[in-house]
Parts: structure tokens; C-alpha cells; sequence
């Protein structure tokens, strides 16, 4: 059997039958992460990734329940599963054994998930093309020439390759969207404090969330339910009563207000994505949706702005790797000082080094106001702009990326690569919560991902949709 | 106009704890100087109005201030890439 034909919820109902164990499925998945190597994906198939499937097997058996009993899944070398290593991708970390459990872990493994490995990313989840990573670049699953799309880069090509049913990616401008539209699959940025982020490794915290990545509209629902909610580990998790997101799926789209926003169609003029997102937008129109024009003017201020507040925080959170605590130490350290600075040196690559030196750029005295403060009131200024869009409709909708997957190695320059975030970094931002879905293939074809956002903690809007566009638009 | 020089960029790196050979501090000056050229866009933004809010979090949101077990000392020493005696070692910073 084709295990990865099937979603997650096919899987749990075919568990529950027992037409299939968990050890069968871990063991297919396992085999396929071996099969498909090449793609450098996986960095670790964790070694008890069988007797946790056989444990499970156990738990169906007993009759006990659990919405991912013996699912296997993969989660982004970010997150911290206590007694496996977490590399983040870094040199520097290649030692580093997780001492307890994301909050995500913990949720996941209470449900009875099975998690079978950890996937490759950008360091430290800084990058656009899982092609920073120390531990060498991951292929696109549908195309070994391209990119897979980053930082989650490892996390979609698992799911999109067939190496597991769901995968987990943590998205701080787009890390998990840009890859997954890459990739052709579903992947959701909730909105800011839905996921606790204790026990994910922090790149920029007031800016990113954890975010599961699926094959289909209805799984990703699935798993936002399972690992939302409030943490008192994580003081900007939130209260919001969580939802059952599958319920919000109606099924239709009457009356539904969509936002088209003005400065994105200006933006989009002559790209690729171009031709098939106002051909979507017709569809949505003679389906029963209402298109409403929108504007968000300081639209073009958010890439700036996000690589001035990104880089502040992870200039901050970066402090912590000294060579002393944790993190490998420089051999070549004879003093203190010397085991700050050679450590960090040698441990940290490139990017990782540009952003703290932009960060320590903008956040240091002569330059804090113009830069610093100055993008957090355009920030402020930018989510007034949303709410008022948030007023005349329920849905804004923006293209996931420009095109489709580049060729690997093609962007050498930092500004170029940065720019691959433009549509999707306006979501961490405002903070609003944003779902790709593959829409359309872009003339290599390859997939091109549409991107549906909603106000605050209204993912449940964002899933109807989504479920829609995925039941009836046909592109294919 | 020039942002950054060599002068500045030998400070940065030193506020990061980073070192740089001269050769690599010069690649990254001009790396450096197109990211601050995309994000300079900011600064035509008008903000006069605009109060810099800080999120300032609840007070009454604080958990209750019980006592739990945390990391053992074990477990906080395991990713030391050296410990001495139950501590964190690092060379010798005093003179004996």
C-alpha cells in the first residue's frame, strides 16, 4: 500500500479499523526517508521511532483513543523533544540534546503521535531556501534542481515527498507558507500566541508561530485544534477558547467578503502568479463571494520592516549561544572573552552572522530610533490599516509567493532573497493568521500557492475557505 | 551615501562577539549597505502621530509563584561542552 497517498485522517480511521498498524506505517515511512535520502529532507530518523509505533499499536488495541494515535509526523529541527538532539540546523548546536519538551511535543505525543524524526531547516530558521543549513540543502520533492522553499524547507519536502502525512515548521515571515507553496501543500501561520512557542527554539518572538504542514485543507484543521491553546510556559499564548476548526467548514461561500488589496495587485503586475490569482479571484466572484476593494497603503514597508524588527530580536536571542552553557566551544579559546567571540565565529554560519550584525546595527545607540522604533510605530500604523480592512471583510487574500520554486543556488544575494518573503511577511507583522493552498502551476509546473489571511483568531474562516478552493477550484 | 565603513563594521562585529577576517568584513560591507538601502524605504513613512505602544503584559496573568522541580543539575550540565565539578567551566579568569 501507497501509505502516503492517504491524509491524516484517512490514516487515523484506518488505524481505528486496524486495515493498517502503526508500526507498518512508521516502518513505510522510515523506508522512505531511506529511499528518498537524496533529498537530504530528514537529518535524524529518531531510534525509537518503532517501539513508540508498537507502543501505540498497544493503545489501539486496548481501545484507547487519541486524535493522532500512531500518526507518524515530523517536526522542524527547532522544536525540543526531550532526549533527542535539536540542531537547529547550526554547527553550533550539533551536540545539543533537548532536556525537555516543546509544549507542540507534548501535545502532540498526549494525542498518541508517533514522531518519527527531526527535518532540516535555514539556521536557525533564517533564510528562504533551506540552503543555509550546515547540514547541506534540501531538494524540492517535485523538482531535485529547485529549492524546496524556507526556512521549514525539510518539513514540506517530508510531506510533499511522501516521508510522513504531517510535519511541523515554525514560520517567522513566511517559513512555513513559502516552502509549503513550493512544495504544493497546505501550510498555516496561526495567528500570533493561537501555539504555544515554549520549547521552540527563538529566532524572532514576537513575530513568529509554530505551524503544522499538511497534504490537505481538512488535516491541517485536524492539527491546528490538537496543538492550539493557551500555555503558562509561554506568557503570549493565548486565551482564546480553541476551536474545532473542522466544524467551520461549511462547505460554501456565500456572502463571503473577500478583501482584494490594492497595493498587492499593483505589486503583483507582470509576475507570474499574476494571471492565474485574478483568475481565481473571477472563480470566487461567480461562486457566491463578494470582492471587496481594499487597501493596506503601507503594504510596501513591511518587508523593510520586518528585516529591522527580525534581525533586533534575533541579535537578542541569539546572545545565549556562548560556548559555556550550551553550543560548541572554540578550541582555539584560551580566555572568557576569546570563548564568546571564537565560539560564535566558528559556530554560527553566515546569514545568521549578517542578521546579528544588522541587528546589533539597528538596535545600537545613534541608530535605535530611526530604525528600531521607527518600524515598530510603522508596525502600529500597519495593523490600524488591517483593522480596518477586518471591518469591510472577512478574508484578505494575497499570492503565497511571486512564481514558482527557484533553481538551487540562483540567489546569491541576500536583498534578492529577502524579497521572496514580500508577500507572505505582511501576515507576521500584523500578527493575523495565514494559510497557503496550491492553486495553480506556474509555466515549469510547478505549483503556485494562494495565500488566505483573516483578523485575529478567525482561522476558522480561513479553513472554509480554503476547504472550498481545494474541493472545487480545478487547476490540475 | 556610504552607511557603513570599515570602522563601523569592526564595532558591529565586536557588539555581536563576532570575529571577521578583514577580507570577510569587506564582502559583507557592501551586503550590508543594499540590505540598509531596501530597508531606508522606511524612513519617508510618516509616524508624527504615531505612540510607541510596548506590550506590556498582565499583571494579573502571572501564574501563581509555586514552588516545582526544574532541570536537574544533571540535565542543565549535559549540554556544556565543559563542566567541572557540578559548574560550568570556563579558563581560569583570575590570577591565583
Amino acid at each position: 500500500m501507497e501509505f502516503e497517498k492517504y491524509s491524516v485522517l484517512e490514516l487515523v480511521d484506518m488505524l481505528k479499523s486496524k486495515e493498517v498498524t502503526s508500526e507498518q506505517l512508521t516502518k513505510y515511512f522510515i523506508s522512505k526517508i531511506e529511499e528518498k535520502k537524496s533529498l537530504n529532507a530528514v537529518l535524524e530518523v529518531f531510534d525509537d521511532a518503532i517501539t513508540l509505533a508498537k507502543e501505540a499499536d498497544k493503545k489501539i488495541s486496548a481501545g484507547e483513543n487519541g486524535k493522532l494515535l500512531g500518526i507518524p509526523i515530523i517536526i522542524k529541527d527547532n522544536i525540543l523533544y526531550k532526549g533527542k538532539k535539536c540542531t537547529c540546523s547550526s554547527k553550533f548546536l550539533k551536540d545539543y540534546v533537548a532536556q525537555y519538551n516543546a509544549t507542540v511535543v507534548d501535545k502532540i505525543l498526549k494525542e498518541g503521535g508517533v514522531i518519527i524524526g527531526r527535518a532540516n531547516m535555514d539556521e536557525f530558521a533564517m533564510g528562504g531556501s533551506t540552503e543555509n543549513s550546515a547540514y547541506g540543502i534540501t531538494h524540492n520533492a517535485l523538482d531535485y534542481d529547485r529549492v524546496p522553499g524556507g526556512s521549514s524547507g525539510g518539513s514540506a519536502v517530508a510531506v510533499a515527498g511522501g516521508l510522513c502525512p504531517v510535519s511541523l515548521g515554525t514560520d517567522t515571515g513566511g517559513s512555513v507558507r513559502q516552502p509549503c507553496s513550493y512544495n504544493g501543500i497546505v501550510g498555516i501561520k496561526p495567528t500570533y500566541g493561537r501555539i504555544s512557542r515554549y520549547g521552540v527554539v527563538a529566532f524572532a518572538s514576537s513575530l513568529e508561530q509554530v505551524g503544522p504542514m499538511t497534504k490537505t485543507v481538512k488535516d491541517n484543521a485536524y492539527m491546528l485544534e490538537i496543538l492550539s491553546g493557551k500555555s503558562t510556559n509561554d506568557e503570549t499564548s493565548s486565551e482564546m477558547p480553541v476551536i474545532d476548526y473542522l466544524s467551520q467548514i461549511k462547505g460554501n461561500i456565500d456572502g463571503l467578503k473577500i478583501g482584494v488589496c490594492k497595493e498587492v495587485l499593483e505589486v503583483m503586475k507582470g509576475l507570474e502568479v499574476e494571471t492565474p490569482f485574478l483568475k481565481i479571484l473571477d472563480w470566487l466572484k461567480n461562486n457566491g463571494a463578494n470582492l471587496i476593494d481594499v487597501s493596506l497603503p503601507n503594504f510596501d514597508l513591511c518587508l523593510p520592516c520586518y528585516y529591522i524588527i527580525a534581525p533586533a530580536e534575533a541579535t537578542s536571542n541569539l546572545g545565549r549561544f556562548d560556548g559555556i552553557k550550551y553550543s560548541a566551544r572554540s578550541d582555539k579559546a584560551e580566555n572568557v572573552d576569546q570563548i564568546y567571540t571564537k565560539s560564535r565565529s566558528e559556530g554560527f554560519g553566515k546569514e545568521v552572522k549578517r542578521r546579528i550584525m544588522l541587528g546589533n546595527f539597528v538596535l545600537s545607540s545613534g541608530y535605535f530610533d530611526a530604525y528600531y522604533n521607527k518600524a515598530k510605530k510603522i508596525q502600529i500604523k500597519l495593523k490600524e490599516q488591517a483593522k480596518e480592512i477586518f471591518k469591510k471583510c472577512d478574508i484578505l487574500l494575497f499570492p503565497t509567493t511571486a512564481s514558482e520554486a527557484f533553481k538551487l543556488g540562483s540567489k546569491t544575494d541576500p536583498v534578492s532573497m529577502y524579497k521572496e518573503d514580500l508577500f507572505t511577511i505582511s501576515a507576521n507583522i500584523l500578527g493575523i493568521p495565514s494559510l497557503t493552498l496550491p492553486f495553480a502551476s506556474g509555466e515549469n509546473n510547478l505549483p503556485l500557492g494562494i495565500q488566505i489571511m483573516a483578523n485575529n483568531f478567525e482561522e476558522g474562516k480561513i479553513y472554509n475557505l480554503a476547504d472550498y478552493i481545494e474541493t472545487n477550484w480545478r487547476w490540475k | 551615501m556610504k552607511k557603513i565603513d570599515f570602522i563601523e563594521a569592526k564595532r558591529l562585529a565586536s557588539l555581536s562577539a563576532l570575529d571577521f577576517s578583514e577580507e570577510e568584513l569587506n564582502s559583507f560591507i557592501p551586503e550590508f549597505e543594499n540590505i540598509l538601502d531596501m530597508v531606508e524605504q522606511i524612513k519617508n513613512c510618516d509616524t508624527e502621530n504615531v505612540e510607541l505602544i510596548y506590550p506590556l503584559h498582565k499583571l494579573e496573568e502571572l501564574r501563581e509563584d509555586m514552588s516545582k522541580s526544574g532541570l536537574s543539575q544533571d540535565e542543565v550540565l549535559l549540554n556544556s561542552p565543559k563542566s567541572k565539578k557540578g559548574c560550568f567551566a570556563v579558563p581560569q579568569m583570575l590570577e591565583d
